[in-house]
């Protein structure tokens, strides 16, 4: 049997969920797959599984496209009774935005992280957005309530993440400010961008907006070093794979 | 905090002097039907009884995964009512943040709605609310639900959140287990007496439109808004689960606002036409 690589794309906001009419990153991680009806599932949960984002992603993702499907853990009564059976037989898994802390709590109790560890390493693709972001990397930076505060996801990737990396918001300053205070280093992702790891290598950045961005930050003593890494706007026809590559180096001096 | 009580019994923060008070509903909705009506005017006087003429009342929508429609429900039930309704979504925070342990321990009722039992404590612990709501009952502040909302009080209740019916801790303010819909879903009854056979702590059962009300320290009294719906007793009785009713007391339904009004015009028109000689 063929191994299939190790993939997980996060998004640092997009897609169908931030994105109306903006369909490229959705579209970037069904080709992925590589089939030609790729089975694809939601998992809703940082939403508390609303109705209304369930009935956006199927609309997004339509029958004549791929096979969709989601789970709702608050409503286990209806949808796959063996839920690692049916993640298992996924070709890519979407995870919505929302309260990364809530998510977290539920995929715990209903044994989600150890099932979605099993798919990863089975080759099911991974993605999402924002709380569907963070959930992957071993460290978070969320500002879903109140200041942004630092948490652990479930930690497939050894690195911190930091989702809607907008310039001048304050999430971008505590994120700096965790990594000075010990958060291990790690990757940011604006709107619109999204980090494509495989394995745990980032492999490229791409962008469903040209200025999107992508960034690389890591700690030197009390010095937090900051690489925006090349990216590729999904929009340009025929865009080539490229390695990620600083672009632009700068150094943020400890406030 | 600390709101003066109409009977006194309500104790500063971090006392351990108010009287500790829990509403286990077995299942119930916020209708305009008479039972639910009934429901409603319990929990309203609970509050009441804590917090005076407008008392504050919170719903925790989590076991839903917060859905507007429970919400919205909570409101219709109470936005008309001498209260202040409010609720906590756990899941809708980023949109509207809130201090949420200073708003929890200054209500004087907190309601925590039907759902999923695993999910509503798993997200409780994520947010660390497990222990609010333990402090706000040592505080007094009345808490009451139905459903998850009821079973989360004990130690296990009989929840569906898998599936099909199975076991699942709860926070364990009160002793044993609990059973919610317990006549009108045969298959989680016979989960919950399987269970305590098997040795799963006993402890109740609890009917749609059944409740049971701890005040203090003892037996709790049981307490039905609907003819036939009773509250059981649930132990287990050498390797076998054995239930017995509990006396319970009726709770009637207030007629609601609005056939008041159509009562009272109906009886003055009557009152016209008797007068007129219309009526015999």
């Amino acid at each position: 049997m063929q191994t299939l690589p190790r993939q997980i794309v996060a998004f640092g906001g997009g897609g169908f969920s931030m994105e109306s009419g903006n369909p490229l990153l959705d579209d970037y991680v069904l080709g992925l797959t590589g089939a030609e009806r790729p089975r694809v599932c939601f998992l809703p949960s940082a939403s508390g599984d609303a109705d209304h984002y369930i009935v956006r992603f199927y609309r997004a993702f339509s029958a004549h496209r791929c096979e969709a499907s989601h789970i709702s853990l608050f409503r286990r009564e209806q949808g796959p009774e063996d839920l690692r059976r049916h993640l298992l037989s996924q070709d890519l898994i979407y995870v919505g935005g929302g309260s990364v802390v809530s998510l977290l709590g539920v995929w715990r109790a209903h044994g989600i992280d150890v099932i979605l560890r099993e798919a990863w390493e089975a080759g099911v693709i991974l993605c999402g957005l924002s709380a569907g972001s963070l959930c992957w990397f071993a460290e978070a930076v969320t500002g879903f309530h109140g200041a942004p505060k630092r948490l652990d996801g479930i930690g497939l990737l050894p690195f911190s993440n930091c989702v809607h990396y907008e310039r001048g918001s304050k999430r971008n300053d505590y994120y700096h400010r965790f990594l000075r205070e010990g958060m291990c280093a790690g990757y940011a992702a604006e709107d619109g961008a999204a980090l494509h790891f495989t394995g745990t290598e980032l492999s490229r950045v791409v962008a469903s907006r040209p200025e999107a961005r992508g960034y690389r930050l890591d700690v030197a003593g009390q010095r937090v070093v900051e690489m925006r890494i090349a990216t590729a706007f999904l929009g340009d026809r025929g865009v080539a794979p490229t390695a990620p590559v600083p672009e632009a180096l700068s150094t943020a001096v400890a406030a | 905090m600390g709101l003066p009580s109409a009977n006194g019994d309500v104790g500063a923060p971090g006392q351990a002097t108010a009287v500790r008070r829990i509403l286990a509903l077995g299942g119930h909705d916020f209708s305009s039907r008479p039972p639910d009506r009934a429901v409603c005017e319990l929990l309203l006087r609970l509050a009441s009884e804590r917090g005076g003429e407008r008392p504050k009342m919170c719903i925790l929508p989590t076991a839903s995964g917060d859905t507007s429609d429970q919400i919205g429900r909570f409101y219709a039930a109470f936005g008309e009512r001498p209260c202040e309704p409010s609720d906590v979504s756990l899941f809708r925070l980023g949109r509207r943040p809130m201090a949420l342990r200073d708003h929890l321990l200054s209500q004087d009722l907190i309601y925590v709605g039907g759902g999923s039992l695993v999910n509503l404590l798993a997200v409780w612990e994520a947010h660390d609310i497990a222990s609010i709501l333990s402090l706000a009952w040592r505080q007094g502040i009345v808490l009451a639900g139905q459903s998850a909302g009821a079973m989360c009080w004990f130690e296990a209740g009989i929840t569906k959140s898998s599936g099909k019916p199975l076991a699942a801790a709860g926070l364990g303010l009160l002793h044993g287990s609990l059973c919610v819909h317990y006549n009108n879903e045969p298959e989680r009854r016979a989960a919950y007496l399987d269970a305590v056979a098997a040795g799963m702590p006993g402890g109740y059962g609890l009917d749609d439109y059944a409740g049971l009300l701890w005040e203090g320290e003892g037996t709790p009294a049981a307490v039905t808004a609907r003819r036939g719906a009773r509250a059981y007793r649930v132990c287990s009785r050498e390797g076998a689960a054995a239930e017995s009713p509990l006396p319970a007391r009726f709770l009637p339904a207030p007629a609601p606002a609005a056939l008041r009004e159509d009562i009272a015009e109906f009886r003055r028109i009557k009152t016209m036409r008797k007068r007129a000689g219309w009526l015999g």
